[in-house]
């Protein structure tokens, strides 16, 4: 099939899992453009690990700032998705992922507009980061003063990254196979969210700070918020069969409503999914079950864990606490134990 | 709390009601009691109504609670209440014993400050000490104390008249039974608040009075449904006392209820275990939880049935002094495990 192969991706290139309470203590984390060699040929051995296609591999090869991308793209669609679920009972874990991808669940669909909206929103900053050959800030008529760019101000070019994407991932023949259309629409789900949280911002800078002379661009919103709005998405998925369009002849989607037979084609914003999903309590195929789930005992343990019940255990913890900065300039904090109780699901 | 050590099989001179020759036909009568127990019964004979009521109040309250649940609590009509599923030594098993002692203690006590016993009256507790020094402490508090201590005696005779080789399973049902006995009794004293009563000048809080009040059932309830949440797996171990299975977690309280196995799997009727299986049981489409129709019928799909639900509309007060309501009838969606 063509498009990402997430599963690969995820099995190779994430090193670094956090899970995200907050409280962690502050570690610097390299980033994944830290440490390269300046040698532009390492790109090339980076586009062959991976696995695509032979199209995407040749596209790969012809843009150094590609692989980066790519794999930052994995990372940041594996953090968001395990981020937006870290309280439902399936939470985007790694075991079971390839079968949950060959069934049209709605999980299925969270994840390929959760990953094609990752990997959009990279290579627009990418662009912008100056992190790619072939493209640099955005040049989208109808900013106001063209000389913006002067400022040091560089708007995420989301134009670039749109078209990219489709020759990337080969949406220019839709097959009239089911799943396939229902896989393409939802990729278009992730990439139009994307669009929509593409923001004009403005720095005022003119005579003492007044907005005489403004500078504007166009900039992302935070992936989060992407994440955020991809997630109510999932909750509001719409369910779909296929139906033969009487005047064209084709095989469109259509979701079905509650008197008659077929209702209105699902929007181009919703999710669409095939069956209903497992409920993922018990280990399966999809995923690992809900057995030792940290979760909270006010609110999700009821549902995270089944009906099953909890454990208690009494945790030390270490926070950085009693922070001060120290002229100058760095901060200074000294660990403090804290003992909290984790509650954990029960097996059976 | 448990201050004396006074049983409460007093003295059988002290009770007029020994003295009846025979002995009522009502206790032989009476099924599921254990040989101690029925000749508790016999001394106390006026006990006896309150403790069925007791036990029926826990009942109810475990229907409520497991409502939404695979396992509702049901009764079958046999000798023994719940059904063979009590004889597996599961979480289910605990909240029922747990919550069966608390009714017994709860209907006692009750029945102790409106004077229904003979052998006890209101409560003589200890004035708090944390009371504002102008109020008083009086009135008529619910006797928690007769209440806990004949529910401990009742409940736990059943127990205690067993014998059983150290480190049998028998043995360990043993124990875990009087753990739960002592949890669901313990929940209710611990619950047990003072309540007071303002009758200053003209109802101002100049004056007031306070009592030891037992809390509404209700939130014992939904006391022993949190511990049931969290109870613990237990093992024998080798000297033949109850531990903890994974010792890594929390030790139990005495507050906290205990199990020894798991709890059978109540999706499909099953004889042995005496599960009834979730066939037939009304799920809710929209729900996530456990009452949602992918958890409730275990994956095997619902029917959709239009019923028609009358309930009680338009209701007006009249003078003086009744309500009178007229009934509605609407359809709705039912939604029924296959």
């Amino acid at each position: 099939m063509n498009g990402l192969n997430l599963k690969s991706f995820g099995d190779c290139f994430v090193h670094v899992v956090f899970s995200l309470t907050g409280r962690e203590p502050l570690v610097f984390l390299p980033g994944p453009f830290a440490n390269e060699p300046p040698n532009s040929k390492a790109h090339l051995k980076q586009c062959e690990q991976m696995t695509l296609t032979r199209r995407q591999k040749r596209l790969c090869r012809r843009e150094p700032g590609l692989a980066e991308t790519l794999r930052e793209s994995v990372r940041l669609s594996l953090l968001e998705c395990r981020y937006q679920f870290r309280n439902e009972r399936w939470n985007c874990s790694m075991d079971g992922r390839g079968s949950l991808l060959k069934r049209g669940f709605k999980e299925t669909a969270f994840l390929l507009a959760v990953s094609s909206a990752a990997l959009s929103h990279a290579l627009a900053k990418a662009c912008s980061s100056g992190r790619m050959e072939r493209c640099t800030c955005d040049d989208s008529p109808g900013l106001q003063h063209r000389e913006a760019w002067q400022w040091g101000v560089c708007g995420d070019n989301l134009k670039y990254s749109t078209k990219f994407l489709k020759k990337f991932l080969g949406q220019k023949r839709v097959s009239k196979d089911l799943r396939a259309q229902i896989d393409a629409h939802n990729i278009n789900v992730g990439i139009r969210a994307v669009k929509s949280g593409l923001k004009t911002t403005c720095k005022c800078h003119g005579v003492s700070g007044s907005c005489a002379v403004r500078t504007c661009w166009k900039q992302l919103s935070p992936f989060q918020d992407t994440g955020h709005l991809l997630k109510y998405r999932y909750d509001t998925a719409v369910r779909v069969h296929s139906v033969t369009n009487s005047a064209t002849g084709e095989t469109e989607l259509a979701s079905p409503r509650r008197h008659s037979n077929t209702g209105p084609r699902p929007r181009p914003t919703e999710l669409v999914f095939l069956e209903e999903s497992p409920s993922f309590c018990r280990p399966s195929r999809y995923s690992p079950g809900t057995a030792g789930r940290q979760c909270s005992k006010d609110t999700s343990c009821s549902s995270l864990c089944c009906g099953r019940g909890y454990n208690t255990a009494l945790h030390l913890t270490t926070l950085s606490c009693h922070c001060q900065v120290r002229w100058c300039c760095h901060v200074e904090c000294q660990t403090c134990l804290r003992e909290e109780e984790v509650y954990t699901c029960k097996k059976h | 709390m448990v201050g004396s050590s006074r049983s409460l099989a007093m003295n059988p001179l002290l009770i007029p009601e020994a003295y009846i020759i025979g002995g009522q036909p009502l206790c032989s009568q009476l099924a599921g009691l254990s040989k101690g127990q029925k000749k508790l019964c016999q001394l106390y004979q006026d006990h006896m109504q309150f403790i069925g009521e007791g036990a029926k109040t826990g009942i109810r309250e475990c229907q409520y609670q497991f409502r939404n649940r695979r396992w509702n609590c049901s009764t079958v009509d046999n000798s023994s209440v719940f059904g063979r599923v009590m004889q597996i030594g599961s979480r289910e098993t605990a909240f029922t014993y747990a919550i069966s002692a608390a009714g017994v203690v709860n209907a006692v006590s009750r029945a102790c400050r409106e004077g229904e016993l003979s052998s006890c009256g209101c409560s003589r507790a200890a004035r708090p000490k944390d009371l504002p020094r102008d109020w008083l402490w009086g009135g008529c508090g619910d006797n928690l104390d007769y209440g806990y201590r004949f529910s401990k005696e009742f409940v736990d005779a059943r127990e205690r008249e067993k014998t059983f080789t150290k480190g049998s399973m028998e043995s360990a049902r043993l124990l875990m039974n009087l753990h739960n006995n002592e949890a669901g009794r313990r929940i209710v004293s611990d619950l047990a608040h003072v309540s007071c009563k303002c009758h200053g000048v003209s109802g101002s809080c100049s004056l007031k009075t306070c009592w030891l009040q037992l809390a509404d059932f209700r939130k014992v309830g939904d006391a022993l449904k949190e511990k049931y949440d969290s109870a613990a797996a237990m093992r024998l171990n080798s000297r033949g006392k109850l531990v903890q299975v994974h010792s890594k977690f929390n030790s139990p309280t005495s507050n906290d209820l205990v199990y020894i196995d798991p709890s059978p799997d109540y999706c499909v009727e099953n004889k042995t275990t005496g599960s009834l299986g979730t066939q037939g049981r009304l799920c809710n489409k929209t729900s996530e939880g456990m009452d949602g129709c992918a958890l409730m019928c275990c994956g095997r799909g619902y029917d959709q049935y239009k019923t028609q639900l009358v309930e009680r509309c338009h209701c007006k007060f009249h003078w003086c002094c009744y309500v009178k309501c007229k009934h509605c009838s609407r359809i709705v969606d039912q939604f029924v495990c296959k």
